[in-house]
């Protein structure tokens, strides 16, 4: 698997306007990265169409920094592979 | 296919901001084809631009949100419930402009669709050909009344 930390980083980056620098694992997206609920779910919605997965709407809460998010990818990652 | 009268029970927008004039196509939560008839004599016309009408790009966002409304209708069932919108994010490319007399086509699909919010892609044409097209975001609020 390609570093799916910094794939995402970069993504990330790109929705939220900043530097994938700036974007540290565990810097809050809300307080830290003035992210708001509309980039969650562009965030959330990206890395659907990157990776062609499908992440139910309850995970967005989850998403609140690059390390929990980089978690929610990699388990619907996993899950895809496990039902291919 | 909705008339106006029907578009208005979902829609809270109004004329003169009504920016859908019918919905000739609605897959609820799939897809929605929409239409604005642009007449001269809307009243934005006199000044974009004095002697050189051209519809603004942004009300050509505006009818692309409200068809996304009408897609999120269809999905959701908000009769009843009086909700507002509010558009999170654009990305449109505007590809040819678009005059009085002419016909707007406007078609729009999800992305993904939650219960509050929804992606859209959209797509505005006259006569067949892309005038515009990008991707919206739009959310909704319940609005409580005291």
């Amino acid at each position: 698997m390609p570093d799916l930390e910094s794939e995402i980083r970069s993504l990330i980056a790109e929705i939220i306007e900043r530097e994938p620098g700036e974007i540290h694992p565990d810097a809050k997206f809300f307080e830290d990265l003035g992210v708001d609920s509309m980039m969650a779910l562009e965030i959330m919605a990206a890395m659907e169409k990157k990776y062609k997965i499908a992440i139910p709407e309850e995970k967005l809460g989850q998403l609140t920094t690059l390390r929990e998010t980089v978690a929610v990818a990699k388990q619907y990652l996993e899950e895809k592979e496990k039902n291919a | 296919m909705l008339d106006s009268q029907e578009i208005q029970k979902i829609l809270p927008q109004r004329p003169p901001f009504l920016m859908i004039d019918r919905v000739l196509e609605l897959e609820p939560g799939k897809k929605v084809v929409a239409v604005k008839n642009v007449s001269y004599n809307e009243e934005f016309f006199a000044g974009h631009f004095p002697g050189r009408p051209i519809m603004p790009g942004v009300l050509i966002i505006e009818a692309m949100a409200q068809a996304a409304i009408v897609l999120f209708y269809g999905y959701k069932n908000t009769e009843g419930k009086k909700l507002s919108y509010y558009l999170g994010s654009v990305k449109m490319r505007f590809l040819a402009p678009v005059f009085p007399g002419e016909q707007m086509k406007i078609t729009v699909e999800p992305v993904k669709l939650m219960s509050r919010a929804a992606i859209v892609n959209a797509v505005a044409r006259v006569d067949d050909k892309d005038v515009a097209r990008g991707e919206i975001i739009i959310s909704m609020k319940e609005i409580v009344d005291e």
